[in-house]
């Protein structure tokens, strides 16, 4: 062990930078590939059908577990058809524009305590700016595409994203306000005590807010008129086939990953064990540690898809006013609230 | 030359690449993707500065909702661009000359000579704990407490300006009023009248 | 080390090609608007260099306002822009010479 540490600390540290980052993208990718699968299994299940459970490995059916594999495969092989009359650079950087926020955004994201790539102060301020940023492949994907139908769906995404973002970042601002800090790991440690002292509950209507503006900032069902497939086919990405789709798809999926790990540490208390303290302490995997964090992101991630499979799409009109009308009224009275709390020390969240 | 200073070049060269883009480009919407590459380059020249608050408020002001409003009307407007576009080549010498000219002026102000290392002496690195976020927002909340105010209202004014001039109300659209669906009431709708059955004549 | 005769010409060298870009697009709104973005960023670049050199925050106060402002009028010089659009189909500045909306 000791060797291996002192080899770490010899390596360069562009490269310790590298192997990190490739630590935290090779699970997520992992993660990405089997999160459709689960989708697909899952929402069978709801629906009472079997869902994907043909491809297997060497010859083994294994429930279908190498269908991700087989998508993915399928997908890189597939031509990437580029429509006349597109723009060419700007329709290759869409997907792109698309996944690099997506993935850009774990870099401050802390797994446990003191494990995180960048620890920087401005960490949630980072984290929104970098989801502002992922509209734009939405954007210059549909304009680039030379067609109606990805346009129109580029446009109502884009303008239901960017609305939804307003609910969002006002609930991120109470969540500082409680916290007293932008940093993610200084708001998992202002979380600590038991499971009541977790941001759930004085912030249960931001928390709400947070939650649903996050399957409407990433198109989701039910707010998936983007996509629309029975009325525009599949909104911004019609037009693109092959890599460039599986691109837009997994950064859809990175971005689902992504609202559900952070609502799990801003208002779940992150890796913070549930169990109390003096039960714990010490004690193996029930102890704080990754793999509450990973348990609680699982079970935010299972809501996207148990979401899908419940709600009926709503009409656009009904999200909008959702969004302006309800949510960000919401999210600002709450605000006020939770700086009242705050600045009155109210002695059981924020000591 | 230090990290820093090639990441400075990285930056500049970048910004002032994409600045002559958006004001060359003959289609506005990628003048304005090049609009959003520069406010992008300008933050990672704030974040040398140590403003790192500002430079990802830029990120998320500027080019996460400003520039997607720009792109929106410039996608939406059904503009001929080749109409705006005469006279370019016949201002473009003036202009060319008067930014040259500005740029000289501005340079023999501003210039190494006046501003260089030796005459302000660059600021020493700040401790470990120090935070950008933390220090604007006790300047912003006690000696700029009302121009902060003042900025909210303006923001509001903003708000309130846009939707009331882009605001319009269609007489033919079919729209629907929640508030008045949710309260309706079987009775009404629908009358059940008692009435005797009627013989076949 | 960086200096700040650095910032300060790169602030001059954008701010004077937003100059030459009015010159350039001096019919087309849009990019007026864009070139008036630019300008104000290169300010911005000014402000803030400066308060890093100097130490003094008061800077990077005067940049958040001007950003704050700077938003609200990119919304509401849109929004008056969609307006005009509505009415004449043009956003030519050459074609606005009445007063009557």
């Amino acid at each position: 062990m000791d060797a291996v540490i002192a080899l770490w600390t010899e390596l360069p540290v562009v490269i310790q930078i590298v192997m990190k980052i490739v630590a935290i993208m090779l699970p997520l990718m992992l993660l990405v590939a089997y999160y459709t699968y689960a989708e697909r299994k899952i929402i069978g299940y709801m629906q009472v059908r079997m869902g994907p459970n043909r491809v297997g490995f060497f010859g083994m059916r294994l429930w279908g577990l190498g269908q991700p594999i087989a998508d993915a495969v399928k997908l890189m092989f597939k031509e990437i058809i580029i429509p006349t009359g597109a723009s060419k650079t700007l329709f290759l950087i869409a997907p792109m524009l698309t996944i690099g926020p997506a993935l850009a955004a774990w870099a401050v994201f802390p797994f446990d305590a003191g494990l995180v790539l960048a620890d920087v102060n401005a960490g949630l301020l980072y984290i929104l700016a970098m989801t502002s940023l992922g509209v734009y492949g939405v954007i210059i994907a549909g304009w680039a595409s030379n067609s109606k139908y990805a346009f129109l769906g580029s446009i109502r995404s884009a303008a239901q994203i960017i609305s939804y973002e307003i609910a969002m970042g006002f609930a991120l601002v109470g969540v500082l306000v409680a916290a007293g800090s932008l940093n993610l790991g200084d708001i998992v440690n202002a979380q600590q005590g038991s499971v009541f002292h977790w941001f759930w509950l004085p912030l249960l209507p931001l928390f709400l807010v947070y939650f649903i503006s996050g399957v409407a900032e990433t198109n989701r069902a039910p707010f998936d008129v983007a996509e629309g497939e029975s009325e525009i086919v599949a909104g911004f990405h019609v037009e693109y086939s092959g890599m460039t789709f599986a691109v837009f798809f997994l950064a859809e999926y990175a971005n689902m990953i992504l609202i559900s790990a952070l609502s799990a540490l801003m208002f779940m208390g992150g890796w913070l064990s549930p169990l109390p303290q003096n039960w714990v302490d010490g004690v193996f995997l029930l102890d704080d540690g990754f793999q509450w964090l990973l348990l609680k992101t699982f079970a935010f991630m299972f809501l996207f898809l148990w979401f899908r499979a419940t709600f009926p799409r709503y009409r656009y009109d009904q999200i909008m006013r959702l969004g302006w009308k309800v949510f960000i009224p919401i999210t600002i009275v709450w605000i006020v609230v939770v700086s009242v709390m705050r600045v009155a020390e109210m002695p059981w969240w924020f000591n | 030359m230090s990290f820093e200073k090639f990441l400075f070049y990285v930056f500049a060269a970048i910004l002032v690449f994409a600045a002559v883009m958006v004001i060359t480009r003959k289609n506005p919407v990628h003048s304005a993707l090049f609009l959003v590459l520069a406010f992008f380059n300008s933050a990672g020249l704030w974040m040398l500065a140590e403003a790192e608050f500002l430079a990802i408020a830029l990120v998320l002001v500027y080019v996460g909702a400003v520039m997607v409003l720009f792109l929106f009307v410039v996608m939406m407007l059904d503009i001929n661009i080749a109409e705006l576009r005469a006279g370019f080549v016949r201002n473009a010498p003036v202009a060319i000359l008067v930014a040259i000219a500005m740029v000289i002026e501005l340079v023999i102000v501003v210039g190494p000579q006046r501003f260089g290392l030796d005459e302000v002496a660059a600021p020493a690195a700040k401790p470990a704990g120090y935070s950008n976020t933390e220090e604007l927002g006790l300047a912003l909340f006690t000696q700029h407490l009302y121009a902060f105010e003042i900025a909210a209202v303006i923001l509001l004014v903003g708000i309130v300006a846009a939707i009331g001039l882009t605001m319009r109300r269609r007489p033919d659209t079919k729209s629907q009023d929640p508030s008045r669906q949710v309260t309706v009431k079987a009775k009404d709708r629908l009358r059940v009248i008692k009435m005797d059955a009627e013989e076949k004549a | 080390m960086i200096a700040l005769s650095d910032y300060l010409m790169v602030g001059a060298i954008l701010f004077s090609l937003s100059v030459a870009g009015i010159f350039l697009n001096r019919k087309n709104v849009i990019l007026l608007l864009m070139c008036i973005e630019l300008m104000l960023l290169a300010v911005n670049i000014n402000f803030i260099a400066f308060s890093y050199f100097l130490g003094d925050t008061a800077g990077q106060v005067f940049v958040f306002f001007i950003l704050t402002v700077a938003a609200a009028e990119a919304a509401i010089g849109l929004a008056i822009l969609v307006v005009l659009f509505r009415g004449r189909r043009t956003i030519n500045v050459a074609d606005m010479d009445t007063l009557k909306g």
